[in-house]
C-alpha cells in the first residue's frame, strides 16, 4: 500500500465525514455536503485556512457580578473570581470548538493535540493568566514549528510552574522538567524496539542546563503583569556533558556553560538542537500524531511505512520541524483515508460532547451579548466531559489523558461507569431538560425532524406517509463511522423503534398525526418511537466509534 | 448454583481426587500434603486482596525513618527531615519509627496488622513515571515488557475466558473492582481488563439501568469491529454486574467510623465502599484504589516540616487504613481481607532546594491485615552506604517486589506455586509474610540479613528452618523461639542456639 502517497480521489459524503470526524471535533451535516467532491488536498487547505486567529478573548460569564460581560484577562489579577475566571477559560475555548457559525477549521483539535502534549493544568498552575498565555502559545503555534514550540514552553510561565522549573538552580537541581522535556515532550523514554532513549545522568545533565528560570507575580492578587526571568547567578555556568544516547550531535556531546546575561536561552537553544537531533525525536511526534488521527494500534508496518518516513520529512533540512507540512500529509494520506481504518479510534469525551452539539445542530449562544445562555451550554459540556474522564485543561498527570499512551488506547474511555455516563450523556438530547435559555431547549426535536421528511405533509390522502425505513435512514446519515448491516437496521426499526409491532402501524400512526398535528396523543404516538430510536442509535457501540 | 454451594462441592470433590487414595484418616494434620490442601483455592476462595496505589513515588524515607541512623537522615534532607522527637516509635523496633502523621498504622504496627518491608523495588530500576508504574503492574525485569498487568493475569487463570459468559453462575460478581473511572494496568489480562471501574455503587445502578434489548452481533471489518465488540461487551458487563453490585451495597454496612467529607480523604472514601462490597458478599476477588500527589519536587514540607503536602497525605493514608481495618473488625470480615500499599518509585535521599524530593529508588510497602506473620522484614536502609555521588543518593533494594507478589498469589490466594512462578515470568523467593517460619535462601553467616527470607536476622521470639543444603555459620550465641535444622550449622567458638519458645 502506498500509506503516505496524496490520497486524490474526490471526497465522497463518507470520506469527507471521515476526514471532519478525525481534524475536527465533528462535523455538521453542512460541512460534509460542502466537503463532499473536494480533493483530500483541498478540504485540508480549507481547514487550515479557516483558522480564527483572533478570536474576542473570555469574558466573565457570571450575571450577578459587576463585571459580567466584560473581559478580565486585562485586568489585574483578580484571587476571588480565580476558579471562575479559569472556568471561563475553558468555556471560552470549548466555544471556539463548537462554534457552527465559523468555518470549520482544524486548529483547535490540533492545539489540544499540543496542550495534552505539552501538558499543565489549571488545578496546579492556578493562575488563569498563565493558562491562557499557554494555551496562547499552543494554539498560535499548532501548525507553526516544532523547535519553537520546545523552545519557548520551555519558559513558558504555567510550564515553570507545572514541572517546578521555577525551583531548578545551580548546585540544587529540580530535575523535574529536565526529565519530562526528554521523555514526553521531545525523544520520548524508548524507542519503537523499546531501547532507553536517553540515560538517568542526561536528565541531570538537562536540569542543569535549564538552571536560573523564574515565573513571575504567580497568583499575586492585583498585579497587572507577569513573566519569565532568567538570573544568571542562579544558572549552573560549567559545561553539562551527555551520554552516548546522544551520539555527538553536538559537539563531544557537551552544552557549553556559559556566563553571559543571555546563557539561559543560548544553552537552551543548544539544548533543543540537540533534543531535536536525536533520531527518536520526530518518530516519537509522528507517532504520537498517528495515534490522534488516524489509529491508536501502531504496527511494525506501520512504523516502517508510516512513522518512520513521515518523521525523515518532518526532521529533514528542508522542513526543519514545520509542523503544518506535517499534518498536511498525514491527513490527506492514502493510509489516512483507508477503510481500516475508519472507526478505528473510540471518541474521546470531547469528541463525544463537542461533536454531538455539532452534529445536532445545537447553537452556541454569542458569548459576548448572550453570556448566561452561554455559560449554560458549556457549563454542561464541561461537566459532563468532567464526568467521563476528560476534565478540559486539567489532565491527571504530566502523562496527558491515559487514553493517549496507556496500554488499550483510545478503549481505556470505555468502561462499565463512563459507558453509563456516556449513555446519560447523549439521552439528554432525548430528553431535552437543560433549559439553554426561555425558548431553546437543548437537544433534538425528532417530531419536528421526521416532520421535515415528509412531502405535503397537510395533503394526507394524496401523498403517501413516510415510512419507519425513511426515517431511520434518514436519522442515520452519517451518523456513523462505519456502515450498518442489514439486520441491524431491521433491529433499529422492529424492535426499537416498533417494539415488535408491524412497520405498517408506523403509517397509521404517522398519519392520524398527520391528520391532527396538534393532538397531543396523536404526536406523542410517534414521538416515542422517534425518541426510542435515536435514543438507541446514540447508545450504540457504533456512535462512540469514529 | 450459589458460591458456597459450589466451594463445599468442589472441596468435596477435590479432595479424595488430590489425596490419590490416601485415607484422611492415613495422614496427620501436620502432613505437608494436608497442610499443602488446606492452603489451596478451595480454602483460599473467600480472600481478598485490596491493592492500595500510591501515585507519582512516594517519599519513603520521610515515611518510615532510620531513627537509628538520625544523624545521617538530617544531613542527607535537612531541610524537610522530620524532627527527631516528633517521630513516631514502634513496639518492639527502636531502630525504626513512622512519620508522625500515621498514628493509625503505628497502632496496626504494634497490633501485629501492619507488615513494614524495607527498601522494595527491582534490579536496574528505572525512574521515568510511566516506565517504572508499568513495572510495578506488569510484574517484569526493567528490561522486559508485559501487556498484562500481575493481578489480571493472576484472575485471567482463575477465570479463563473473561469477559465471554460472564457474569455466570459460579462468579456472579466482577472479578476485580477499581474504585474510580479507569481501571489500571495492574488489572489487565491478555485481551482487556479483568476488572471493572465503579465510582458509586449507589449511583451505578441508577446509571446503567437494564438495558434494553441486545443489538444484532454483526461487526464492521478491522480495528473498527474490535472496539465495538468491545463496546458491546462493556455495555453488557455494566447490566450484568449492575445489580449484583447494587445488592451487596444495599446489604452492606461501614460500621466503622470513616473522616467525613471536609476531610478530602479520597481514599478513605475508596476503602469505605471496598468494605461495604465486602461486607455485603460481593465475592469480587481484587480492589485497586489509589491516592494521587506523592510526585513531590517542590514543597512537600510547611515550615513546620511535620505538616504539609507529604504529612497529609501519609495522614490521609494512614487514616483510611486504620479505619478500614476497623470497620473490618467489627464486620467479621477482618480474617478475608489482606492489603498492599505500592509506589512506581522512592525518591532521592536527598532532598532538593525546593523542600522537596527527585525521583529515587527504593521505598518501603506496607502490608496490612490479620493474617501477616512478621511486622518488620528487611532492615532500615545503610545511609551511610548509599548508592550514587554525594548529592545525588539513592537508596538500593533489599527487597524485589515480585517476592511480595509471589506471597500473596501463593500463601493468600493459594494458588499452585508453578502457577505462581509463571504468572511472575519466574521464581522468586518468599518473604514469609504469611509464614510464621523465617527460612534460609541461602548458604551464609547467621547475621548476614541476605541469607533469610525476610531480609534481616531472626528475632528471638521468630521460629526458624535452615533448609536442607544450606550451612549457616554462626560466629555468636543466637536466641530464636524454635529452629528446624533440615541443613547445617557451622559454630566458628563455643556459641549456641538458644530456644525461647
Amino acid at each position: 500500500m502506498p500509506y503516505l502517497d496524496q490520497y486524490t480521489q474526490p471526497l465522497t459524503a463518507a470520506t469527507a465525514a471521515h476526514l471532519l470526524r478525525r481534524a475536527t471535533f465533528g462535523p455538521t451535516q453542512t460541512e460534509i455536503t460542502n466537503f463532499t467532491g473536494l480533493t483530500a488536498a483541498q478540504a485540508v487547505q480549507q481547514l487550515i485556512n479557516n483558522a480564527n486567529y483572533s478570536p474576542p478573548p473570555p469574558i466573565d460569564l457570571d450575571s450577578t457580578q459587576p463585571t459580567a460581560g466584560q473581559t478580565y484577562l486585562d485586568k489585574p489579577f483578580n484571587g476571588d473570581r480565580a476558579f471562575d475566571f479559569g472556568n471561563y477559560l475553558r468555556h471560552w475555548w470549548l466555544g471556539l470548538m463548537t462554534s457552527q457559525t465559523a468555518l470549520p477549521s482544524l486548529l483547535d483539535k490540533l492545539t489540544l493535540f499540543w496542550q495534552n502534549h505539552f501538558v499543565t493544568t489549571f488545578t496546579i498552575v492556578g493562575d488563569y493568566r498563565y493558562v491562557y498565555q499557554y494555551l496562547q502559545l499552543l494554539r498560535n503555534n499548532a501548525l507553526g514549528n516544532f523547535r519553537t514550540l520546545v523552545t519557548k514552553i520551555s519558559k513558558e510561565p504555567a510550564m515553570l510552574a507545572y514541572l517546578n522549573g521555577n525551583e531548578n538552580e545551580v548546585g540544587k537541581p529540580n530535575e523535574n522538567y529536565a526529565r519530562e522535556l526528554q521523555e514526553l515532550f521531545t525523544v520520548g523514554a524508548f524507542d519503537f524496539a523499546g531501547n532507553k532513549n536517553y540515560s538517568e545522568d542526561d536528565v541531570k545533565a538537562v536540569a542543569r542546563v535549564l538552571t536560573g528560570w523564574k515565573n513571575t507575580n504567580s497568583w499575586v492578587v492585583g498585579s497587572t503583569s507577569f513573566g519569565t526571568t532568567f538570573t544568571l547567578s542562579k544558572h549552573d555556568k560549567l559545561d553539562k556533558v551527555f551520554s552516548a544516547s546522544y551520539n555527538n550531535t553536538i559537539p563531544n556531546n557537551t552544552i557549553v556553560g556559559r556566563s553571559t546575561a543571555t546563557a539561559g536561552d543560548d544553552e537552551l537553544n543548544d539544548l533543543v538542537t540537540m533534543l531535536l537531533k536525536h533520531p527518536q525525536t520526530p518518530r516519537f511526534i509522528c507517532r504520537k500524531l498517528y495515534r490522534w488521527y488516524v489509529n491508536p494500534n501502531v504496527t511494525q508496518t506501520i512504523e516502517d511505512n508510516v512513522i518512520i518516513p513521515l518523521a525523515q520529512f518532518f526532521a529533514s533540512a528542508q522542513n526543519n520541524y514545520a509542523i503544518q507540512p506535517v499534518i498536511v500529509k498525514l491527513l490527506t494520506s492514502q493510509i489516512f483515508f483507508d477503510d481500516s481504518n475508519r472507526g478505528a479510534i473510540v471518541k474521546s469525551p470531547v469528541e463525544l460532547a463537542v461533536g454531538t452539539m455539532r452534529f445536532f445542530n445545537q447553537p452556541v449562544p454569542d458569548m459576548t451579548t448572550d453570556y448566561a445562555a452561554f455559560k449554560v451550554y458549556f457549563d454542561f459540556m464541561f461537566w459532563r466531559m468532567y464526568d467521563m474522564q476528560m476534565a478540559l485543561i486539567d489532565q491527571p498527570s504530566v502523562f496527558g489523558y491515559e487514553p493517549y499512551y496507556q496500554t488499550g488506547y483510545s478503549k481505556i474511555w470505555m468502561n462499565t461507569t463512563t459507558i453509563a455516563l456516556r449513555s446519560d450523556y447523549t439521552d439528554a438530547y432525548i430528553w431535552r431538560w437543560l433549559e439553554v435559555k426561555p425558548g431553546y431547549k437543548m437537544g433534538i426535536d425528532v417530531l419536528a425532524w421526521a416532520t421535515s421528511l415528509q412531502p405535503n405533509f397537510s395533503d394526507v390522502a394524496g401523498t403517501a406517509p413516510i415510512s419507519c425505513v425513511d426515517v431511520q435512514v434518514a436519522f442515520s446519515k452519517n451518523l456513523f463511522a462505519t456502515d450498518l448491516f442489514q439486520s441491524q437496521k431491521d433491529f433499529l426499526i422492529d424492535t426499537i423503534m416498533m417494539q415488535g409491532i408491524p412497520r405498517s402501524s408506523w403509517t397509521f400512526e404517522w398519519n392520524a398525526y398527520r391528520t391532527a398535528p396538534t393532538d397531543t396523543n396523536k404526536r406523542n404516538g410517534v414521538t416515542w418511537r422517534l425518541q426510542n430510536l435515536m435514543k438507541y442509535m446514540l447508545r450504540m457501540a457504533e456512535y462512540h466509534i469514529s | 448454583m450459589k458460591r458456597r454451594d459450589f466451594l463445599t462441592a468442589a472441596s468435596a470433590s477435590l479432595l479424595p481426587v488430590m489425596l490419590n487414595g490416601f485415607g484422611l484418616k492415613a495422614m496427620s494434620r501436620q502432613s505437608v500434603l494436608v497442610q499443602s490442601l488446606l492452603g489451596t483455592t478451595a480454602l483460599a476462595s473467600d480472600r481478598v486482596l485490596v491493592i492500595i496505589y500510591l501515585n507519582g513515588g512516594n517519599d519513603g524515607l520521610n515515611m518510615v525513618i532510620p531513627r537509628d541512623q538520625y544523624s545521617l537522615y538530617n544531613g542527607l534532607r535537612s531541610n524537610i527531615a522530620i524532627p527527631e522527637g516528633a517521630i513516631l516509635g514502634l513496639d518492639g523496633n527502636p531502630a525504626t519509627g513512622l512519620h508522625p502523621a500515621m498514628t493509625g498504622l503505628r497502632d496496626l504496627y504494634n497490633n501485629g496488622k501492619l507488615s513494614i518491608l524495607h527498601s522494595v523495588s527491582y534490579p536496574n530500576p528505572d525512574q521515568s513515571h510511566y516506565r517504572a508504574t508499568d513495572i510495578w503492574m506488569t510484574a517484569v525485569d526493567a528490561n522486559q515488557t508485559s501487556n498484562s498487568g500481575w493481578a489480571g493475569r493472576y484472575l485471567e487463570n482463575q477465570f479463563p475466558g473473561y469477559p465471554a459468559g460472564y457474569p455466570n453462575a459460579q462468579m456472579e460478581d466482577p472479578l476485580a473492582i477499581q474504585i474510580g473511572y479507569l481501571t489500571s494496568t495492574a488489572l489487565l489480562g491478555s485481551q482487556q481488563s479483568m476488572g471493572i471501574a465503579l465510582s458509586d455503587p449507589n449511583s451505578f445502578y441508577q446509571l446503567v439501568g437494564s438495558g434494553n434489548g441486545t443489538s444484532p452481533g454483526d461487526l464492521p471489518c478491522c480495528d473498527a469491529g474490535d472496539l465495538v465488540a468491545f463496546i458491546r461487551k462493556q455495555q453488557a458487563l455494566s447490566v450484568g454486574y449492575a445489580s449484583e453490585i447494587k445488592k451487596a451495597a444495599d446489604a452492606g454496612q461501614n460500621l466503622a467510623a470513616y473522616p467525613d467529607a471536609t476531610a478530602k480523604n479520597s481514599l478513605a472514601d475508596q476503602l469505605k465502599i471496598v468494605a461495604r462490597l465486602i461486607h455485603g458478599g460481593l465475592k469480587t476477588k481484587i480492589y485497586f484504589v489509589s491516592l494521587s500527589g506523592f510526585d513531590t519536587h517542590s514543597g512537600q514540607v510547611d515550615t513546620d516540616v511535620t505538616q504539609g503536602t507529604h504529612a497529609t497525605l501519609l495522614g490521609k493514608l494512614s487514616t483510611a487504613v486504620a479505619t478500614f481495618q476497623q470497620d473490618l473488625k467489627l464486620q467479621g470480615t477482618e480474617d478475608r481481607v489482606v492489603g498492599m500499599t505500592f509506589s512506581e518509585f522512592g525518591r532521592r535521599a536527598n532532598s532538593n532546594n525546593s523542600k522537596g524530593t527527585d525521583h529515587g529508588v527504593a521505598a518501603p510497602m506496607f502490608v496490612f491485615g490479620n493474617g501477616l506473620k512478621h511486622r518488620t522484614i528487611g532492615q532500615n536502609p545503610d545511609l551511610a552506604n548509599l548508592i550514587g555521588q554525594s548529592g545525588s543518593k539513592e537508596i538500593g533494594m533489599q527487597i524485589d517486589f515480585r517476592r511480595v507478589y509471589s506471597d500473596i498469589l501463593n500463601d493468600w490466594f493459594g494458588t499452585a506455586h508453578a502457577t505462581t512462578n509463571s504468572l511472575l515470568f519466574r521464581e522468586f523467593p518468599t518473604v514469609s509474610l504469611f509464614s510464621d517460619t523465617i527460612e534460609t535462601v541461602a548458604s551464609g553467616n547467621w547475621k548476614d540479613k541476605n541469607v533469610w527470607t525476610v531480609g534481616r536476622m531472626p528475632f528471638a521470639n521468630e521460629l526458624v528452618k535452615v533448609n536442607a543444603g544450606h550451612t549457616m555459620t554462626v560466629d555468636q550465641t543466637i536466641m530464636v523461639k524454635n529452629i528446624r535444622l533440615e541443613g547445617k550449622l557451622n559454630f566458628t567458638g563455643p556459641y549456641s542456639i538458644k530456644m525461647t519458645g
